[in-house]
């Protein structure tokens, strides 16, 4: 009876063990949700959103802004899924993964200057754990595809999980 | 000699971190701070014992200056003494010139904590903020940087020297604004301009040079020549735009052909800049090299002798206050409350003595 007590707790912990380190949530903080499209201050946060890709240089500055763009577009559209703004998130979803593949080819180039890229590696890894996270959770209460029809505009069919999936995959690129 | 003895001084702070120099290294500021405090109290007080004999007795330093102007030349010796004694500034300016000039980043959103391994951490500090000066002074900071061709040693000199010319530039000022010998020597025989300006490397020289220059034009009714250096000394460290009011004014009387009386102009452009500096206590605390700012103007207008002396006071006890740091190792507590003790304690004796004085007359 002891000896399969033992065993029983064995598995028990094991287990727990296992759950644990598979749901290991990633420290890495996102940012809160900024202006909104359909906002009259969006626009203009776009404009300075082009422009400030001139005031961060350099291989660290460009590493930088990607991410940081990359995480603001997640949230937006993280957000927007949760208001059933389909069309729109499916788009800021779109925008983070454009900003995300370019992050790891300036740490790279960084890499390349002879500058030491070991923390903004890990900054980099932890951020696409947390951006997985993130887009798994969108996936459980969004719809595979939806079609969105505005008025007197076509409608447009979103495969929102082929994309959430697609950017579940270009993340654990560079985990 | 006490320039001399300052420098030699100077080579007992050095960083136990600070590779470049490990050979130089002995520990002494560190291990006997007693002894260090008291020789720097000493120093410091001969030095302005004897900048006030200078001032005492122009007339008769005038006749050598005249017949040797080389002699302005001995100023210039703390030039070589180790930066690091006050103030660790200079290392922060190398360091956000190497995050432009060398990483090719940008110093405003990249700090020098970001380059991991980068030998200059080891004794840099604030090496976790972005930069904090204009884009002008970044910009010319490449000068002395690649000057330096990654020769860090040589950097730190060639700054210094850097930082010089605009001292020696600053006196030149000076002297076509006032044409006073005793302005000149006002400034530039000041020990707190020479130890936070050819000692430390500190560049709020950099940005009063230009806001002098800026002035210079204005008197001379150049006016868009004065604007472009007032920009150039705001985009240096930005105190300077509190200058732009008495800017537009005295633009004005002179569209309006007005007389206007330059030694008033200059006073209340030590006042603002006064103000200014007092009001750094609030913000942050104040940093002796502050300074600089109000004396700048303070000099070309000599003639209010209370603030004048009662101002040098003030620049006594700053030199002065860096000995409770010397002495505890500490910034805060105790030390601070000493800090600023020392630095208001010779204005207090000032007005004392004047209060005293104006007694002694009117009995």
């Amino acid at each position: 009876m002891k000896f399969k007590f033992w065993i029983f707790a064995i598995i028990i912990l094991v287990s727990l063990s296992v759950l644990r380190s598979s749901h290991a949530a990633s420290s890495y903080v996102l940012p809160y949700p900024s202006e909104m499209p359909g906002s009259r201050l969006y626009e203009l946060s776009q404009v300075i959103e082009n422009l400030s890709q001139f005031w961060n240089f350099g291989s660290f500055g460009k590493f930088g802004y990607h991410l940081k763009l990359s995480d603001k577009y997640i949230v937006e559209g993280k957000t927007l899924f949760e208001y059933k703004q389909y069309l729109l998130a499916y788009e800021s979803i779109q925008k983070s993964n454009q900003y995300f593949v370019k992050t790891y080819p300036n740490l790279q180039n960084a890499k390349t200057e002879s500058k030491d890229i070991s923390e903004k590696s890990q900054v980099l890894n932890e951020a696409s754990i947390k951006h997985i996270e993130e887009l798994e959770k969108i996936k459980l209460y969004t719809p595979d595809i939806f079609v969105w029809t505005p008025e007197k505009k076509p409608p447009t069919k979103l495969q929102i999980h082929k994309l959430l999936i697609e950017s579940i995959e270009i993340r654990k690129k560079n985990q | 000699m006490v320039l001399l003895a300052l420098t030699l001084f100077s080579y007992l702070f050095i960083d136990p971190n600070f590779i470049y120099m490990k050979n130089l290294y002995t520990g002494f500021s560190l291990n006997f701070r007693e002894m260090t405090t008291f020789i720097y109290l000493l120093l410091i007080s001969a030095f302005f014992v004897l900048y006030i004999l200078l001032l005492k007795n122009v007339n008769f330093f005038s006749k050598k200056i005249k017949a040797n102007s080389k002699l302005f030349i001995f100023f210039l010796v703390p030039l070589i003494a180790y930066p690091a004694i006050l103030s660790f500034d200079l290392f922060n300016y190398i360091a956000t010139a190497k995050i432009l000039f060398y990483y090719h980043e940008n110093p405003y959103i990249i700090m020098p904590i970001e380059f991991i391994n980068d030998p200059v951490l080891l004794f840099t500090r604030a090496a976790n903020k972005v930069a904090l000066y204009g884009p002008g002074w970044i910009a010319i900071s490449g000068i002395p940087y690649l000057l330096s061709f990654g020769k860090y040693i040589l950097s730190i000199y060639i700054f210094k020297f850097f930082i010089s010319l605009f001292y020696i530039g600053a006196g030149m000022l000076i002297w076509k604004i006032t044409r006073s010998l005793f302005s000149v020597l006002l400034f530039m025989a000041s020990p707190l301009i020479i130890v936070e300006t050819l000692v430390s490397g500190h560049n709020d020289i950099v940005m009063m040079f230009f806001a002098l220059l800026s002035f210079y034009f204005l008197r001379n009714k150049r006016i868009y020549f004065a604007i472009f250096f007032l920009l150039v000394s705001i985009l240096i460290k930005y105190i300077t735009i509190f200058l732009i009011p008495i800017f537009i004014i005295t633009i004005i009387f002179i569209y309006q052909n007005k007389k206007i009386d330059w030694k008033n102009v200059y006073f209340i452009c030590f006042l603002s800049m006064l103000l200014i500096f007092l009001l750094a206590f609030f913000r942050e605390e104040i940093y002796p090299w502050y300074a600089i700012w109000p004396f700048s103007f303070l000099v070309l207008s000599p003639n209010h002798k209370v603030f004048l002396y009662s101002f040098i006071s003030l620049t006594f006890g700053l030199m002065l206050s860096y000995s409770s740091y010397m002495y505890s190792g500490s910034y805060f507590g105790l030390s601070h409350a000493i800090r600023m003790l020392f630095i208001f304690f010779p204005v207090v004796v000032f007005f004392l003595y004047y209060a005293f004085r104006k007694t002694i007359r009117l009995i």
